[in-house]
């Protein structure tokens, strides 16, 4: 209905007046993308109040507090047993996040263009980053547990049970959105390959999920700070 | 025709030259992210190396490091998420809730502060050493 009164001035620059009278877009996207804003702005908070609490808790004993650089001293793979290599690990995670924030946004542009095989081409290695990221996570914890440092004790370099409760609750929980990261874009890939979008004749779904995906790096960025830089 | 009415409107296809322009950004963009990555890194490697006990400039560090995480949230969000090519209106509306953050974070810092100070006292009411 509306779609006919819009469509024969597509170049007309609508004024402000227009934009709140209906029909279209103040923000000019669509209801779908806000939608997602919405829900990452509020995660956002979710993940904020996890980083207060723990800035707080530090703050409470803050000349106890583990220097990071000994916690996570070690790479936690065979062939590098004993090597003394600190935050190197961790470095490695964030690079497999920030490589895979580069593959999503170049599928996003690839939808854009609605270049299905494009799409899919960058969602597999967007894919597999976040598995590889998953599974150092594994073996990162596994290693710390095996150190004495679960949720409910210290280990001898941590000595304070608060830290590894903070850890393993924040980085579980950013993980557990890489976790249904992963399981989105699996999703995404399929309907791609499969031409779910171009029958629906936009590649929008793309840009959601990328959304969420940018945001999980986002937090990242935090947690790296929070845990291993200061 | 008729599928794109849910469309929003604005930049949902990309001609020749856009997408070239925005493939070179989004690759400037990783670069600069990776390099703010590896320079942290090292920083943080290296005062840990020199001041193994802490020392005193630790504070300069840690604002050095909160600064460039800024810097690398700008990039993401900015490029990666388009957030510089959204309208006015709604980049404010996705960025002024984060204004009450900053003061959650002094406010919770400073209390977690305050109860450091108190831990004598605290103690000496508290037989069973919960705290």
């Amino acid at each position: 209905m509306a779609s006919a009164t819009l469509e024969h001035d597509s170049h007309h620059v609508v004024t402000e007046k227009e934009l709140w009278k209906g029909g279209k877009s103040p923000f000019r996207i669509s209801y779908g993308k806000v939608m997602m804003w919405y829900f990452l702005i509020s995660d956002t908070f979710t993940f904020a109040s996890f980083l207060i609490t723990y800035s707080s808790l530090r703050f409470t004993q803050s000349a106890n507090w583990p220097n990071p650089a000994e916690v996570f001293s070690s790479i936690p793979l065979h062939i590098f047993e004993g090597v003394k290599a600190p935050l190197v690990f961790v470095s490695f995670m964030t690079f497999l996040l920030i490589v895979s924030s580069y593959t999503m946004v170049r599928a996003v542009q690839e939808g854009y263009r609605k270049n299905k095989m494009g799409v899919v081409y960058f969602l597999l290695p967007t894919i597999l980053c976040g598995i590889m990221f998953l599974g150092c996570q594994y073996l990162e914890w596994t290693h710390l547990i095996s150190e004495g440092m679960t949720p409910t004790t210290a280990a001898p370099v941590t000595k304070l049970v608060n830290f590894g409760q903070l850890f393993f609750v924040i980085t579980g929980f950013h993980g557990l959105h890489v976790f249904f990261g992963v399981i989105l874009n699996i999703w995404l890939a399929v309907n791609a390959w499969n031409g779910t979008f171009d029958k629906r004749g936009h590649y929008e779904m793309v840009e959601k999920i990328g959304l969420y995906w940018h945001f999980v790096d986002l937090v990242w960025v935090y947690v790296f700070l929070s845990f291993y830089l200061l | 025709m008729e599928q794109h009415d849910e469309l929003p409107e604005g930049h949902l296809f990309l001609s020749d030259s856009e997408y070239a322009h925005s493939r070179t950004e989004v690759l400037k963009t990783i670069i600069i992210l990776s390099i703010v990555t590896v320079v942290e890194v090292s920083v943080a490697i290296g005062y840990d190396h020199f001041n193994p006990t802490g020392g005193n400039f630790k504070w300069l560090i840690n604002l050095f490091m909160a600064v460039m995480s800024v810097v690398k949230v700008i990039y993401i969000m900015g490029t990666f998420m388009h957030l510089k090519n959204e309208t006015r209106g709604f980049f404010l509306t996705v960025l002024l809730p984060f204004m009450f953050l900053i003061w959650a974070i002094i406010a919770f810092s400073y209390e977690g502060g305050s109860w450091n100070h108190m831990r004598d006292i605290i103690n000496a009411y508290n037989p069973l050493n919960l705290f």
